[in-house]
C-alpha cells in the first residue's frame, strides 16, 4: 500500500534527475537546470490502446516517452509516415509548445507507457525567468521539428527537399 | 445561464467562507506571501540549492524579518505612544471641525438639510466622539483583534507549507485526475493560478505605485506624514470604489486640519486624488493587475453589493477574487462536461484499466 503524503518524501529527487539526464530533449541541461525543470514535469501512465490525445484537441503541451511505445495516427497520410511511432526518449506534441493550435494527430499507447508532460504555459514561465534552460530545450525541439519537416518534405514527390 | 451559476456559487462561497474566515484570511495572506517569495526560491534553485532547501532558507528569512519587524514596532510604539496619541487626537478633532464646518456650509446653501437626521448626528468635539467610540466600538474592536491574533500566526506557517510542498501537492492532485481530463485539469489549475497570481501581485504593485504617487503629491502640497497617508489611502483602495473615496476623505480631513484657512491646499488634495485615480485606471491598473479578474463594471458593482450583503465589509474585499476563480472553474468544468470525446476517452481508459486488473 502506498504511504499517505508520499509526495513529501525527497529521496527520489536525485534518481529522477539522473533519469532526466538520459532524455535527448534535456541532454544539454546541467543537474541544477534539470532540478528546476523537474518541478514542471508531470508523470502519466497509460494502458495499451489508451488515447493520450486526439486529433483536433487543443494542444497544450508536449509529451516525452519514458518507457513503452506510442502510435501516431493521423488523417494526414504524410504526417503519419514522418513519425509513425515513438519509443523511450522520443517526444511528441511539440508544436503545442509554440502555439495553441489543434493537434494534427491522435496518439495512442501501443503498450503500457509512461510519459512526462511539459505544458506550454509552465515552459513559457520558465523561459521568462531562466532563458538559458529555455534556449537549450528550444534548440533540441527545433532540431527535431526540422528533422521531421525534412522527412515530411522528402515523402512528398512534388515538393523540393530543403 | 453559466453566469447565473457563477454568481450563485460566488455568493455561496462567500457565505461559507464566513464560517471559516479564521482560515480564509490567513490563507489569502499566505498566498500573497507565496507569490511574492516564489521568485526568491526560484533564484536560489538557479543558484544551485535544492528546492526544499531554498524554501527553508527563504521562509527562515521571512520569520527573521517578521520577528525583527514586530520587535521594532513594539519598540517604536513604546517610545512614541504619547506623541502618537496627541497627533491622533489633533487630527480627529480637526476632522470633526471640518465636518462641522462642511455641515454649516451645506445647511446655509441647502436649508432643507437642516431638518435631516444625518445633520444632527455629528459629534462636535473630541470628548463626545471618544465617548461614542469607546461605548460603541472599542471593546468590540479589542475582542476582534484578540480573536484574529492566533489566526494571523498561521500566515507564516501556511506560507512555509505552500513554498515548500505546494508544487508537490499540486502534482499529486494532478496525478489523481484520470488521463482523459489531465490536460483540461492542467489548463484549469494554470488559469486559476495565473488569475490569483496576477491579481494578488498586481494589487501589491498597485499599492506601491499609489503610495509613491500619493506620498510625493502630498509632500509637494506640504501635508504632514505624506508617506503614511499615501500608504493608508493605497491600502484602503483595495476595497473597490468605496476605498478610494474613503482614502480621499481621510487625506482631505488631514489637509483641513493642517491648513484650516487655506482652501487651495484642500482642493489640491482632492485634485491629487482625482489625478491618481485617473492614473490608476488608465496607466497603473493595465500595467499591474492587467485584465486579470476584471469584469464588466455593472457586474463588478452588482457583485460588490451582493458581496457586502452576504459577508459584510469583508465580502467587499473578497468578492472579486472569488468571482474570478469561480468563473474560471465553472467555465472550464462546463467545457469538460460538454465534451463528449473526453467522456468517451475516460470510459475507454477506465474499461482498459478494469480489463488489465482482471487479467493481472
Amino acid at each position: 500500500m502506498k504511504a499517505p503524503f508520499n509526495f513529501l518524501r525527497v529521496g527520489a529527487e536525485d534518481h529522477r534527475i539522473e533519469n532526466l539526464k538520459g532524455l535527448s530533449l534535456f541532454k544539454r541541461l546541467t543537474s541544477r537546470e534539470l532540478r528546476e525543470l523537474d518541478e514542471l514535469l508531470h508523470e502519466r501512465s497509460y494502458q495499451k490502446d489508451e488515447v493520450i490525445f486526439d486529433e483536433g484537441d487543443t494542444g497544450l503541451g508536449l509529451y516525452i516517452v519514458v518507457t513503452g511505445r506510442v502510435k501516431i495516427v493521423s488523417s494526414h497520410a504524410a504526417l503519419q509516415r514522418a513519425a509513425p511511432e515513438c519509443g523511450p526518449g522520443d517526444f511528441f506534441g511539440e508544436l503545442a509548445m509554440f502555439e495553441e493550435s489543434q493537434r494534427t494527430a491522435r496518439v495512442v499507447a501501443a503498450e503500457p507507457t509512461q510519459v512526462l508532460a511539459l505544458f506550454r504555459t509552465e515552459f513559457v514561465s520558465l523561459l521568462e525567468r531562466d532563458r538559458g534552460i529555455g534556449v537549450k530545450i528550444l534548440f533540441e525541439l527545433t532540431r527535431t521539428v526540422i528533422g521531421r519537416s525534412r522527412k515530411l518534405l522528402a515523402s512528398q514527390p512534388h515538393l523540393p527537399t530543403v | 445561464m453559466t453566469w447565473c451559476v457563477i454568481i450563485l456559487i460566488t455568493c455561496l462561497s462567500l457565505y461559507l467562507f464566513e464560517w471559516v474566515i479564521w482560515l480564509v484570511v490567513p490563507g489569502l495572506l499566505a498566498l500573497v506571501g507565496y507569490y511574492c517569495l516564489q521568485p526568491l526560491v526560484q533564484a536560489l534553485v538557479r543558484a544551485g540549492l535544492k528546492h526544499r532547501t531554498a524554501g527553508k532558507v527563504v521562509t527562515g528569512l521571512l520569520f527573521l524579518v517578521t520577528i525583527l519587524g514586530v520587535v521594532l514596532l513594539f519598540y517604536v510604539a513604546a517610545t512614541r505612544a504619547a506623541s502618537w496619541q496627541a497627533v491622533t487626537a489633533h487630527y480627529v478633532q480637526g476632522g470633526l471641525d471640518f465636518l462641522e464646518k462642511t455641515k454649516g456650509a451645506l445647511e446655509e446653501k441647502l436649508p432643507l438639510l437642516k431638518k435631516s437626521a444625518l445633520m444632527g448626528s455629528t459629534p462636535t468635539n473630541l470628548d463626545t466622539a471618544s465617548e461614542q467610540f469607546v461605548d460603541k466600538y472599542l471593546a468590540k474592536l479589542l475582542l476582534q483583534m484578540l480573536h484574529w491574533l492566533p489566526a494571523l500566526l498561521l500566515v507564516p506557517y501556511l506560507t512555509y507549507f505552500i513554498l515548500q510542498d505546494g508544487n508537490r501537492l499540486k502534482k499529486q492532485v494532478i496525478r489523481s485526475v484520470p488521463n482523459a481530463f489531465f490536460e483540461k485539469t492542467m489548463l484549469l489549475i494554470d488559469r486559476v493560478d495565473r488569475s490569483l497570481q496576477s491579481y494578488l501581485i498586481g494589487l501589491m504593485k498597485l499599492t506601491f505605485l499609489d503610495t509613491a504617487c500619493l506620498g510625493l503629491g502630498l509632500w509637494l502640497l506640504g501635508i504632514s506624514h505624506p508617506l503614511l497617508l499615501g500608504l493608508m489611502a493605497a491600502v484602503l483602495a483595495w476595497l473597490p470604489y468605496i476605498g478610494s473615496v474613503t482614502g480621499g476623505v481621510l487625506v482631505t480631513i488631514v489637509a483641513a486640519t493642517d491648513y484650516p484657512k487655506e482652501p487651495a491646499t484642500i482642493y489640491g488634495c482632492v485634485l491629487l486624488f482625482v489625478c491618481v485615480r485617473l492614473l490608476d485606471d488608465f496607466v497603473f491598473l493595465p500595467m499591474t493587475v492587467g485584465r486579470s479578474l476584471r469584469f464588466h463594471p455593472v457586474l463588478s458593482v452588482l457583485m460588490l453589493f451582493l458581496g457586502a450583503a452576504v459577508a459584510g465589509p469583508a465580502g467587499l474585499l473578497r468578492v472579486l477574487p472569488v468571482l474570478g476563480v469561480v468563473a474560471v472553474i465553472i467555465e472550464t468544468l462546463g467545457q469538460i462536461l460538454r465534451n463528449d470525446r473526453l467522456w468517451a476517452r475516460f470510459r475507454h481508459g477506465r474499461q482498459l484499466r478494469q480489463t488489465m486488473a482482471e487479467v493481472g
